[in-house]
This record gives C-alpha cells, sequence and structure tokens, in this order.
C-alpha cells in the first residue's frame, strides 16, 4: 500500500500528460421553437490521474457536459479530445457511472461486471480471475450471485463502478453517483472510490452539488455558473489526503466554497 | 455482564455482521415462500373440485336431463374410450392420439408464423420511428377486424383442413406476439442501452444482450396470450368439416348427438392448452435468464 502511494505522489510533482481536452464546448437545446443555451464555452483539461469535480447548482448544465463528454449527446459546437483523439459516441474508454441504477436486473453481481468484457478476446479462465479481482476490490465477493434488486442502492453503484473498471477505461465519468445515497453510504462509497484511486490510478470527472464531497474528492474543482453554464471559477484543491471531514483546513475550504456557490 | 457483551457483539455494526444478515433475511425469505408454496398447492384444484361435485349432484337428481349434460361418469367412460381405447371398438375408440397430433401440428404451425414474423416487427416497431409508423396503423385496422370474419375468405382461399386452420391461428396468435413485443422493446430502460453503448456493445450484441431481455416479461406476456388464442382459433379452423382434430371431433360429436364426445372434446382442449401454456412458460425459463429471474 505505502509504496503505491508513494509512486502517485511523486508522479503527481511531474508535469503529466493531458489525457483530455474539453475545447469550447457549446451546447443549445432546441425546444418548440426556443433555443436555450445550456453550456457556453467550456474549456478545460484533464491531467492523467487527476480527479477533477465539477461542482454547481442544479440546472447548470453540469450533467449535460458529461454526457457529451460520454459521448451520449452531441455538442452543438466545440470537440472533446481523448488522448488527441477525436471523441465521437459512447465507448469503453470512457467509463460511465450514473446517478440512477443502471445494472442489468437479469444478471446477477458477478456477471453485470462481467458483462463488458465478453466479446473482448479473452479466454474464460482469465477474465473469471478479473471478475474475482473486481468483486473483491469492490468488496461484494459474499454477494456475487444476488440479483440486483436484492442489493442496496450503495451495493449496487460499487457494482456500477467494477463493471466499469474491469475495462480499464481511460477516463471515468461520474455523474452525482452518490447523491441518491443515505449520508452513510455516501461517504463509505467516497472512501471507496478514494482508495480504488491508489490501485488504479484514473483520471476522474465527477460532478456534484454537493460542497463537502467535491472538497474530500477533488484534485481540483470547477465551479460552474447557470444560465447559460459557464466555469465561473477553478479552484486547486491542495489539502493534504487523506482527508478528514472535520479538518480545521477542511471547514474553511468547504465555506469558502459554499459562500462563491451562493452568489 | 456475559449476556450483554454478547448482545453487544450480535447487535454490533460493521460490514460483516449486516452481510451475514442480509443473506439470512434472504435464506429466511426462500423458507417463507416455500412453506406458503406448500400450503397452497390444492388451492388451483378447488374451483374444479367444486365444479365437479356440483355436476355430480344436479346430474344424480336429475336436475338438468342427461341429454342436456351427461352424468360425469358417462363423461369419464366416453373419454377413456377416447384416449384408451383401441380403434374399432366405437365410433370415436382411440382417435384421440391422431387428433391431438393433428391439432398440435396446426397449431405449431400457426403460432410458430406468428411468432417469426409478430416478435421481430414488434420489437422493430417497439424501438423505430419509422417501422412504428408504418406498421401501426394497418396492423390496428387488421386487429379490428373478429378473427372469425376471415373463416369464409381462408376457406376459399385455402380450402378446408391444414391451411386454413394454420392460416387462421397465425393471424390470431400474431397481435397479442406484436403488441406486446412492441410495448416491451418501447419500454426499455434507455439508460441500460446507454450503459451498453459505453460498455462497447455494438448495436446487433447489444439487441440480444440487452434489449431482448430487458423486455423479456412483455415478450413471454405476448407469447403466452398468443399461444391461448391459437387454441381458439384452431377450434374455429376445424370446426369447419376437417377429418381429424379436436376440434373436428367436437363438431362430428354434435351432429351425432353425442353430447358427452362434445364434453370430453372441451376438457382435452382445456387440458392441453394449459399444458402448452405450461410448457411455453418452462420453456422460456429454461432458456433465457431474463425469463427467469424478472417473470
Amino acid at each position: 500500500m505505502r509504496p503505491q502511494l508513494r509512486a502517485l505522489t511523486f508522479e503527481r510533482e511531474r508535469p503529466r500528460e493531458k489525457i483530455l481536452q474539453i475545447d469550447r464546448v457549446h451546447k443549445v437545446f432546441h425546444g418548440n421553437g426556443s433555443f436555450l443555451p445550456v453550456l457556453e464555452g467550456i474549456s478545460f483539461q484533464a491531467e492523467d490521474g487527476e480527479l477533477i469535480c465539477i461542482l454547481g447548482r442544479s440546472g447548470c448544465g453540469k450533467s449535460t457536459l458529461l454526457k457529451i463528454v460520454a459521448g451520449f449527446l452531441p455538442p452543438t459546437s466545440g470537440k472533446i479530445f481523448l488522448k488527441h483523439k477525436s471523441v465521437e459516441g459512447p465507448g469503453p474508454e470512457r467509463g460511465v457511472i450514473f446517478q440512477e441504477d443502471a445494472l442489468f436486473p437479469w444478471l446477477t453481481v458477478q456477471e453485470n461486471i462481467a458483462f463488458g468484457l465478453r466479446g473482448r478476446g479473452r479466454d474464460k479462465k482469465s477474465r473469471a480471475s478479473e471478475v474475482e479481482r473486481f468483486l473483491g476490490l469492490v468488496g461484494l465477493t459474499e454477494f456475487r450471485n444476488y440479483l440486483p434488486g436484492e442489493i442496496s442502492g450503495g451495493m449496487k453503484q460499487r457494482v456500477a463502478l467494477a463493471r466499469v473498471l474491469i475495462l480499464k477505461p481511460e477516463v471515468l465519468l461520474m455523474d452525482e453517483p452518490f447523491a441518491s445515497l443515505d449520508a452513510q453510504s455516501r461517504e463509505e462509497m467516497q472512501n471507496l472510490l478514494l482508495s480504488i484511486r491508489q490501485e488504479l490510478v484514473h483520471t476522474i470527472l465527477f460532478v456534484t452539488h454537493d460542497v463537502t464531497e467535491a472538497v474530500i474528492l477533488a484534485d481540483r474543482i470547477l465551479l460552474m455558473s447557470k444560465n447559460p453554464g459557464r466555469i465561473r471559477e477553478e479552484i486547486r484543491v491542495d489539502l493534504k489526503r487523506p482527508r478528514t471531514r472535520d479538518g480545521s483546513d477542511f471547514l474553511h475550504f468547504s465555506r469558502r466554497l459554499h459562500e462563491s456557490l451562493r452568489d | 455482564m456475559t449476556v450483554t457483551s454478547g448482545a453487544a457483539r450480535g447487535g454490533a455494526g460493521g460490514p460483516f455482521s449486516r452481510k451475514k444478515g442480509k443473506s439470512r433475511e434472504k435464506m429466511r425469505m426462500n423458507m417463507a415462500k416455500s412453506r406458503k408454496a406448500a400450503d397452497l398447492r390444492f388451492l388451483p384444484g378447488i374451483i374444479p373440485a367444486l365444479f365437479l361435485l356440483v355436476w355430480i349432484m344436479v346430474s344424480t337428481t336429475g336436475l338438468i336431463p342427461t341429454y342436456l349434460l351427461p352424468h360425469p361418469l358417462e363423461i369419464a367412460e366416453a373419454g377413456y374410450a377416447y384416449i384408451l381405447g383401441q380403434s374399432g371398438e366405437g365410433p370415436y375408440a382411440g382417435r384421440f392420439l391422431s387428433d391431438a397430433g393433428a391439432s398440435l401440428l396446426r397449431v405449431c404451425c400457426g403460432f410458430a408464423a406468428a411468432v417469426a414474423v409478430g416478435l421481430p416487427l414488434g420489437v422493430l416497431s417497439g424501438r423505430l420511428f419509422v417501422i412504428q409508423r408504418l406498421t401501426s396503423t394497418t396492423v390496428n385496422a387488421l386487429r379490428a377486424v373478429p378473427g372469425i370474419t376471415w373463416l369464409p375468405l381462408a376457406m376459399v382461399w385455402f380450402g378446408i383442413g391444414m391451411r386454413t386452420t394454420v392460416f387462421l391461428v397465425a393471424l390470431a396468435a400474431f397481435f397479442p406476439v406484436y403488441l406486446n413485443a412492441a410495448a416491451g422493446a418501447r419500454q426499455v430502460n434507455p439508460l441500460l442501452l446507454q450503459a451498453g453503448a459505453m460498455m462497447g456493445v455494438r448495436r446487433l450484441r447489444g439487441t440480444f444482450a440487452i434489449l431482448l431481455p430487458g423486455a423479456m416479461p412483455h415478450l413471454v406476456t405476448g407469447l403466452r396470450l398468443g399461444l391461448g388464442i391459437s387454441w381458439a382459433y384452431l377450434v374455429l379452423g376445424e370446426l369447419t368439416g376437417v377429418p381429424n382434430g379436436l376440434g373436428a371431433v367436437i363438431m362430428d360429436a354434435r351432429m351425432l348427438g353425442r353430447i358427452d364426445m362434445i364434453v370430453v372434446g372441451i376438457l382435452v382442449i382445456a387440458v392441453i392448452g394449459r399444458l402448452s401454456d405450461h410448457l411455453l412458460q418452462g420453456g422460456m425459463k429454461f432458456c433465457f435468464k431474463s425469463a427467469r429471474r424478472m417473470t
């Protein structure tokens, strides 16, 4: 555990490759004769291994932005580049964790996690051991034969995480994934995400409206404003990890964010 | 003291005790379910048993004359002869196998044709707006026509026998299969398809691995309704004077005044229809995880 941690911090100090580029993305929704600009001139870059939280109030277009990066929606103008390649449509190199339950209800936990591996030209044995590994990683080994309908919301999101991580995506796109969980499960999931990140370094775009969540998780916070959605402020979170939710730095930081979110 | 600490250990939080609790809960649920099932196994038999009782009573007391409704024993005798008798012993003796075989063949052909066309077309029209626009008006107009209306035309086109019956069965079974497949395909959660696309699932595999399983409860309902109506139209097709088949036996018995054979025919169709429904459901559950786990 230790050496990996050190390796991560060491890497942090070097300038890192810009893995994801969002280049002047605009999005306009057309609805019965009127135009609704949702996103205006969104540009930012994510470094390899960086965890970026997109923070904003509901209706600021943060989920729309994530859907565009995921490829579910085309931008009205602008481009997304992943490792300098333009992004068109959804693909397994950009794993998405949805806010709602999007597991296949007819597959068990184990089968859900294995779903994306099928047809990827690997033999059964190595696939099974991969599934085993990721079941353990999210702590669901005992629940492998349960159906999604039989497990809690927090466990469902763990399955959602595992089924995406197993595909080794370049970036992880998370759309308020823990918003519908109770406070304890949410905290548990946040810790799980951070601990997983130490084992498998991933670039993560994390959309949330929860200030505390953003401060706990993020390397960098992009604060979005509404009507139309813009990036108003970019805040580097240089609090030491592991962060505690009641440290004075932490509270200070959260308070400042709360204030800027309000006006 | 020890009691308190034991209780505290048992009730302590932590992920492990919760997990165990959950699996135990599941076990308990299953046990409760199976106990309930054992208690209620006789339930489906109550109505037929009561019915039989009343029938025996009205027949033995002579409340209903036997030329309208024969005594159950007479029915049993006629049924025995029909199903297990040697041919030549009586007018209907031993005909069961060939009648049931002929009828089954007709139902299977008609139902298979209905599924082969109705299922893909339904799924397509549930997913693709163009197909839905293209087909829905026609299908719904045709659906408004009672199946029996096709009988005269079918007799002109196909003559009396196998082909007319198969045509009627296929036509009648098509609509429930098509409509339910369309409804099922339409209501599949778009998030599941997005999730598939995000995991690199292409269209063809997405159809078989996500769309159809997601629509499975509706597909099964459509198939069951279709198969049920197949038996109804089978009898209609066979009433037209074909030499064999379960419907033909009923028609024949009416002309000869053998009320007992009519009742035997009705009962045989009821039993075979019920069995075929069981078989269909069981087959779907055997073949598809989604049918096993979602219906």
